[in-house]
């Protein structure tokens, strides 16, 4: 999988690309508006991932030439700018998602992550981790050719912690990707503990392997080393 | 006290002196006049009878006369040498009514014989004299107080006309269209001068209103990309397989701090596009629905603190506001509900046409009211996830959005009141009546 990280901010796009290629993608980084429009006129990427407010332009126009050029590269605009009208019109300029500056590198990776399975796996939409096998369209997994339904919630989890496999993720983390900003507003993070509980349960009865380990006090990691 | 009234007040103060003043002299003066008059009429009655006596009495018979005006009697008395004219007071000729008399006695002699002359001439004219000056006096008076009135009256219409326009400016007047408030020359110097202050003043104001304004955007912008970029270095740093526990949690608290600081930001940019009404619409959201909507998505929370949420949604809360600030607004009093209950508390929501009323069961102590929509202020002592901006910002959103809130806090219970304006005013007025 290719991605293109569009970011002036040295030491962002660093982190990005780092992480990214932990994940196993590989990368390319520009950091102005010139440089970001002569890569995606001259190569092919699965995904690109763009700042809004880039020298020498703005990152929407690139949005914009992409779409002119029928692009199938998923699009997303990362921007300090959390304005509305700036998510908006990403969006219905063609950009697949928005997020607003500062964000977690997973949730990123989680975001890159759906939006090449919307992209690429038309025909079969399916995300595999060893016995686990995730499918789009249902609420359904199965382990080992056994059918396991999860609720939204865990099966949300289970999708990032695949993305971010052997990372190590924290609650605030979790817990902002499973229920968005909003959650700050009701609670503690402490209640993923609960989801998470639930989905190793399920899985492990379904006689997987537990891959979710507990750091103690930090958060969880998903992993098969 | 209106300034005129003041005015008229203080001419009333000098006039009134003035006039009793010019009154009372008026009356010494005609008073004098009169008694001039009589003086000499008394004079020349007297001399007229003491020229008619010595003829008549030339034969040495006595003479006496008695009339309630003339008495001339023999005496015993020495003579003198000039009448004595005083003022008496005496019954008038039907005897039932006690008038001012002046008085002239005198004992002449007349063929060598002493006589007591007392001639006295009614001054009724003089009672009458006070009176025609006081209902002169009065008059004047009276002509001159409506003339204030009705000057007063068309001074305050006219002259006093730009002040009016200037202040009911000034009361219209808005921090975000500042920029469009003029107020323009007048024939007046006094008003120019305040005008042109005015001007001076209202163009600083929006000055300096968009400058801080600008920072306070700027300021929030600028900050999330250095955020970002710690929080990445922050999430790389943990990944580090060599990192002992303890500096896992050095580094994980630095990360939880940082995202809060990015969520202070962005809720601080947030209150400066409400105050700049970046989020204005014309289209009209539904509160009841917006209610139900997040009592479905924040439903875990509720079931898992077992709250009992009670609902009386009678009618539609349809208020104009943007979608965006509707689930803000609803997210921040119903988190706040869940947030600061206790474990088998209590949320009541009613919603009716033009009310939207939240209560919930609370162990907290009721937040003070200069405290309450204040920034940073609320809950800074409770929750360290909460910035404090939760209630600054619903206040800002209803404040710009025609409506009002208010709170209050019975023993264990937390209420928000939010209403529509134009409810809100219709109420002013009756309790005005």
């Amino acid at each position: 999988m290719k991605i293109l990280i569009i970011e002036d901010e040295k030491a962002l796009q660093e982190s990005i690309v780092k992480y990214l290629e932990h994940q196993g993608f590989v990368c390319e980084a520009v950091n102005d508006f010139l440089k970001g429009k002569a890569k995606v006129a001259e190569f092919v990427y699965d995904c690109i991932v763009v700042d809004i407010g880039l020298p020498y332009g703005s990152g929407l126009n690139i949005v914009k030439e992409l779409k002119y050029m029928e692009s199938k590269a998923g699009i997303i605009i990362i921007s300090a700018k959390n304005a509305l009208e700036d998510k908006l019109n990403g969006l219905d300029l063609g950009a697949d998602d928005y997020l607003a500056k500062p964000f977690y590198l997973s949730e990123l990776t989680a975001r890159i992550n759906a939006i090449l399975r919307r992209r690429k796996f038309e025909g079969s939409k399916v995300i595999q981790f060893n016995e686990i096998k995730l499918e789009a369209e249902g609420q359904w997994i199965t382990v080992s050719d056994k059918r396991i339904d999860l609720t939204d919630k865990e099966y949300k989890l289970l999708e990032y912690f695949i993305a971010n496999q052997h990372r190590l993720l924290t609650k605030t983390a979790i817990a902002e990707h499973i229920w968005g900003d909003e959650y700050v507003h009701v609670s503690n993070y402490d209640f993923i503990y609960t989801h998470i509980k639930n989905l190793r349960k399920k899985l492990i009865d379904a006689r997987c392997e537990d891959y979710i380990k507990t750091v103690y006090n930090a958060g969880y990691r998903f992993t098969d080393r | 006290m209106r300034l005129l009234t003041k005015t008229t007040l203080y001419f009333l103060a000098v006039i009134v002196p003035l006039l009793s003043l010019s009154a009372f002299y008026l009356f010494n003066k005609f008073s004098k006049e009169i008694n001039n008059r009589s003086d000499q009429e008394l004079v020349s009655d007297e001399t007229e009878w003491i020229r008619y006596l010595e003829t008549a009495l030339e034969n040495g018979t006595s003479f006496s006369l008695k009339t309630p005006e003339i008495v001339i009697v023999p005496t015993s008395a020495a003579l003198t040498e000039y009448p004595r004219i005083e003022n008496t007071y005496g019954h008038d000729a039907k005897g039932n009514e006690t008038i001012p008399y002046r008085q002239l006695s005198q004992v002449v002699s007349i063929n060598d014989e002493p006589y007591q002359i007392t001639i006295r001439q009614s001054q009724k004219q003089k009672a009458a004299l006070v009176k025609d000056i006081t209902n002169i006096v009065l008059l004047v008076f009276m002509v001159l107080f409506a003339a204030t009135v009705i000057f007063n009256w068309v001074i305050s219409k006219n002259i006093w006309a730009p002040f009016r326009r200037s202040l009911n400016k000034i009361r219209a007047a808005e921090l975000q269209k500042m920029e469009a408030l003029h107020f323009e020359k007048t024939g007046t110097r006094e008003f120019n001068e305040l005008n042109e202050s005015l001007n001076f003043m209202t163009s600083k104001i929006y000055r300096d209103y968009v400058n801080m304004k600008e920072f306070t955007e700027n300021a929030a912008h600028e900050m999330q990309t250095p955020i970002a970029v710690a929080q990445s270095k922050m999430e790389l740093l943990l990944q580090d397989s060599n990192l002992t526990e303890e500096q896992i949690q050095s580094v994980l608290q630095a990360s939880d701090v940082l995202n809060r600081l990015g969520k202070l930001s962005q809720s601080l940019l947030l209150l400066a596009k409400i105050e700049n009404n970046q989020y204005t619409t014309i289209e009209t959201v539904n509160l009841t629905d917006v209610t139900k909507k997040y009592l479905q998505l924040f439903n875990e929370f509720i079931t898992e603190k077992q709250l009992n949420i009670q609902t009386e949604f009678n009618e539609d809360f349809e208020v104009k506001l943007h979608p965006f600030l509707a689930d803000s607004l609803i997210t921040n009093l119903l988190g706040n509900a869940i947030k600061y209950n206790y474990q088998g508390g209590t949320i009541s929501i009613g919603t009716s046409a033009n009310s939207y009323t939240i209560s919930n069961t609370s162990l907290q102590k009721p937040i003070s009211k200069e405290k309450l929509f204040s920034r940073m202020q609320s809950s800074k002592d409770q929750d360290e996830a909460s910035n404090g901006l939760g209630l600054a910002i619903v206040k800002k959103i209803v404040d710009a959005n025609n409506m009002c809130i208010s709170y209050v806090s019975e023993i264990g219970s937390h209420r928000f009141s939010i209403e529509a304006k134009s409810v809100q005013i219709l109420r002013w007025k009756i309790q005005d009546n």
